[in-house]
């Protein structure tokens, strides 16, 4: 990772310095132990801020929608595939664009590794090859890598970008895209998977974090707040209104969502939206064999139609 | 009901639904207390706001157009831009809304007393300033102030407010009435041109005056150096902003510049105390 | 006074008797402070995702209700009189009360939604023996064992709480608990602890509003607000911030007005009904509410409007830690203040 880190900060350098670009959009080091930071150099003294860890869990496309200046991002296999469709939907110009891709093995999940020490406030964490050494107040706990990464994360296929003007590190080994999640609630009755839905969403504090974490989420006016009409009660607490919200968000992300998890690592609540947006990611998958942000020439699938398409929800087949 | 809670409207009834501009946009609202005791709680001075409601689509703030020297009613003139203006232009006369004020602060006329008042306005900002005139032509008053100018202005004769009221102070001698309009049309009498320029032209003498000023953000921005040209100093400016506004008591913090609250406040300031704010409104 | 720790579930069971009690719960995941009802157990100790402030000013409350008819109107108010306790929140969130308290009775209003919760609640904090990372409440006034706010002051004894009693209030409600009192070794002890105790983190905020006061238009702002999603995780979870929508819900009508949480962060916020925006971009947004925080609130009501409890910095998905913004802020040259 410490190798990475450098490469990636002398990419940026060399780039800011001949003036290929005017920004690089990248991490830098948190303020919290198991964080980093989303951070915007554009001098190579501030590329020298720039690092690559565990811990560099959002999605950087989404500062990146209708920039004026030329931009360089680094961008792991999540990143890229949003950045793909947002290609696709005329918010990013390639051509103003440089990616400097990094092949990613999957972030850690800070809430899992609080859960892993009893709840306990981790106060210090070291990455040590496959292992992450946890230190607080009278406590050192070793726990493996691949327990504490994200659940997006350890269910990603794309860990590779799919385009980059540069890559920096090691490809990392294809993976099978995993979605047993999915299958088990599926496999649940009606009232069981209502009742879960309902439980979830009876978290939400409406603070919008998800949306605005999402760099797909980028309605001008979005209609939980538009006011003429006013779509839904703009109340917390209702389970109900929640529900619309989460779910139009995710029926606007269909064929378009990166499946980053971004929505979810953004959630102060820790309301499980990936089920959500997975089952989304899961059918498209299924009914018209396409992932979003793979593929920079394809269309995206909502904007396409083909007389074979499966149509479930319209006759019986 | 807690007669105490600013949050609780008063009912009114809508008496008059008048359609004020040519365009149809401005409706100019009479409203009657339905409860004397109510009527007599609501003690304002030109310069305030209230917060008017539709029952069953909420509530808006609006500059009282009505002057306390017109006992039992309050006037607005809304135009039709959001969902409770638009409600309001919908109604029919007879049908109760809901009033909730008076709110926050007032044109500072008792301070004003034995100088001469200039009043300018542009387009549909000429609601408490109509109060404003209203207040001051009270013969009860007239005597405590000097001369009085007016100057208002708007895009084309249609969409003056309150032509008939205008009118008739034409035709009075204790107001010097000067309407403009942008372009020349056929049959206007009035003055041609904008707000700023006509200012220059009629050249109020700032000496021992003070100057009343509402109207779109562009007509402000220009109108304020002919002013200071004229020897307006920024205590002698006073204006009335508009903002997003929900509570109208200081507490639900969308309205401020600064520490002000433009709801509490204000919306009336002079420009001096303006001169301190940040310059975010 | 003294209650034992293995006690506290039936004192808990005791006073929903009389009271509606909010403690600290932890539910699917989250520790909320949720009204205790008959088996449920409370997490003392623990810090609570959201801040007490949502006792007296929920997220989502209905002023009043109203229908109009051929009958006439009809109106009801909905305001909450039910006799409350908080037991075991943090001495912070406590301290956020008497700041809420400014912006919820000012010198012309009072907003009898919130008073009279106020009034009718008994805030018993607990104290802090082990803040966290992220708490900074001493650098803002307050402390692991602040009792502003407070009318009782539980101390954690290992076994056991004292209970301090820090207004006559707290006097009155600890007397009807029947509790043994507390011996002078018990007492000794929790002096101990209190003396010990210390927020780990520092934010030096002297001189902050003077520094504020010249920096409106400073190019601070301009990249401050670079990686803010724009999202209201920091505000709502902020026991300070009181910003509100008031909408109605309505059908025909009949409806009722609510009043729900709203943020300084969003766009719609400040937007006019002409399309103009006094504060456009997340520039303006943030430099209001640091400033709001930081030098408006202080101007208004002579106190720093943030507790130090460190929830926005736990909470922001992009972790833009407000102690860095302050040092950083106190960092900047200004050019013109004085120090």
């Amino acid at each position: 990772m410490q190798n990475i880190t450098n490469v990636i900060k002398d990419t940026a350098k060399k780039l800011l310095e001949e003036k290929k670009v005017d920004l690089v959009v990248g991490f830098a080091k948190g303020s919290l132990p198991l964080r980093s930071t989303p951070y915007f150099a554009r001098t190579a003294e501030e590329a020298e801020r720039l690092v690559w860890d565990e811990y560099c869990e959002n999605n950087l496309a989404n500062y990146l929608r209708n920039r004026e200046e030329k931009v360089a991002v680094v961008a792991k296999g999540c990143d890229v595939r949003s950045i793909v469709a947002l290609m696709k939907e005329n918010q990013i110009d390639r051509e103003k664009l440089y990616i400097i891709g990094v092949p990613c093995r999957g972030m850690i999940d800070r809430q899992k590794a609080g859960e892993l020490v009893g709840g306990k406030e981790i106060l210090e964490a070291e990455v040590k090859g496959e292992e992450v050494v946890l230190r607080g107040k009278g406590f050192e706990e070793k726990v493996k890598k691949e327990e504490l990464l994200y659940d997006t994360c350890a269910r990603c296929a794309y860990g590779n970008p799919a385009i980059y003007d540069e890559l920096v590190g090691e490809e990392v080994p294809a993976r099978e895209a995993n979605f047993k999640e999915i299958e088990e609630f599926e496999a649940l009755g009606a009232e069981e998977r209502a009742e879960f839905l309902a439980k979830e969403m009876s978290k939400c504090i409406r603070c919008y974090a998800c949306r605005n974490a999402c760099p797909m989420c980028y309605c001008e006016t979005c209609f939980v707040d538009s006011s003429t009409p006013q779509w839904i009660s703009k109340r917390a607490y209702s389970v109900k209104d929640n529900l619309i919200f989460q779910g139009v968000r995710v029926f606007h992300q269909l064929g378009r969502c990166a499946d980053c998890g971004a929505c979810e690592r953004a959630c102060p609540m820790g309301i499980k939206l990936s089920l959500l947006t997975r089952k989304g990611v899961k059918d498209v998958k299924e009914m018209f064999d396409y992932e979003a942000g793979l593929n920079p020439n394809d269309k995206p699938v909502l904007n396409d139609f083909n007389t074979d398409d499966p149509q479930p929800f319209l006759m019986k087949e | 009901m807690n007669n105490n809670n600013p949050y609780v409207p008063i009912p009114m009834r809508l008496v008059k639904n008048f359609t004020e501009t040519e365009d149809k946009l401005i409706h100019t609202f009479t409203l009657e207390f339905v409860n004397k005791e109510d009527e007599e709680k609501f003690k304002y001075l030109p310069g305030q706001f209230a917060e008017v409601m539709v029952y069953g689509k909420g509530e808006a703030p609006f500059g009282i157009a009505s002057a306390p020297n017109e006992p039992g009613i309050l006037k607005f003139s809304v135009a039709k831009v959001g969902v409770v203006s638009t409600a309001l232009h919908l109604l029919e006369e007879g049908s109760i809304v809901g009033v909730r004020g008076p709110l926050g602060n007032w044109y500072p006329l008792e301070d004003l007393k034995g100088k001469d008042i200039v009043i300018i306005g542009g387009g549909f900002a000429f609601t408490t300033l109509r109060s404003t005139i209203q207040y001051l032509l009270d013969p009860a008053r007239r005597g405590d102030y000097g001369e009085l100018t007016v100057i208002y202005g708007a895009r084309n004769p249609g969409l003056l407010l309150y032509k008939d009221e205008i009118k008739e102070w034409e035709k009075r001698d204790d107001i010097n009435m000067i309407t403009t309009i942008d372009r020349p049309v056929e049959g206007w009498e009035g003055r041609t041109g904008f707000v700023p320029a006509v200012t220059k032209e009629v050249a109020p003498s700032a000496e021992n005056s003070a100057c009343i000023i509402c109207g779109p953000p562009v007509m402000i921005k220009f109108t304020q150096p002919v002013l200071e040209e004229l020897g307006f100093t920024p205590e002698q400016i006073i204006m009335s902003l508009e903002m997003r506004m929900k509570c109208g008591l200081g507490m639900c913090g969308r309205c401020n510049i600064g520490s002000k609250f433009v709801c509490k406040d204000g919306p009336v300031f002079t420009l001096a105390e303006l001169k301190k704010l940040p310059n975010e409104y | 006074m003294i209650i034992n720790k293995r006690e506290i579930a039936g004192l808990l069971e005791n006073l929903a008797k009389e009271y509606r009690v909010y403690a600290p719960v932890e539910k699917d995941g989250n520790v909320l402070l949720e009204v205790i009802e008959e088996g449920a157990e409370a997490a003392l100790g623990a810090a609570t995702k959201k801040p007490a402030k949502e006792i007296l000013f929920p997220q989502s409350e209905e002023l009043f209700s109203y229908q109009l008819s051929d009958e006439g109107l009809r109106m009801e108010d909905k305001i909450d009189k039910t006799k409350t306790v908080a037991f075991g929140i943090r001495p912070c969130d406590a301290k956020s009360m008497i700041l809420l308290d400014n912006v919820f009775h000012n010198d012309q209003y009072e907003d009898v939604y919130y008073t009279t919760r106020r009034k009718n609640t008994i805030i018993v904090s607990l104290g802090c023996s082990e803040p966290e990372s992220t708490c900074f409440c001493t650098s803002v006034g307050g402390g692991p064992f602040n009792t502003d706010g407070s009318d009782v002051l539980l101390i954690d004894l290992g076994e056991k709480y004292l209970a301090e009693a820090v207004t006559d209030q707290g006097k009155e409600f600890l007397s009807k608990l029947n509790l043994p009192e507390a011996g002078e070794e018990e007492k000794a002890e929790a002096e101990g602890i209190k003396k010990q105790a210390q927020a780990t983190s520092e934010v030096d905020i002297t001189g902050l509003k003077e520094k504020l006061d010249g920096m409106f238009e400073h190019p601070y702002w301009d990249r401050l607000h670079e990686k803010c999603l724009g999202c209201a995780a920091c505000t709502y979870l902020c026991p300070t911030c009181h910003c509100f929508d008031i909408a109605d819900e309505a059908k025909d009508k009949n409806g009722c007005r609510v009043r729900n949480w709203d943020s300084c962060m969003f766009p719609l916020f400040t937007l006019h009904g002409s399309g103009h925006n006094p504060r456009p971009s997340g520039k303006e947004r943030w430099r209001q509410r640091l400033m709001h925080k930081f030098k408006y609130f202080v101007e208004r009501y002579n106190a720093t409007a943030c507790v130090g409890c460190g929830r926005c910095i736990k909470n922001c998905p992009v972790n833009l830690d407000i102690r860095q913004v302050l040092a950083e802020i106190k960092a900047q040259d200004t050019g013109s203040e004085v120090s």
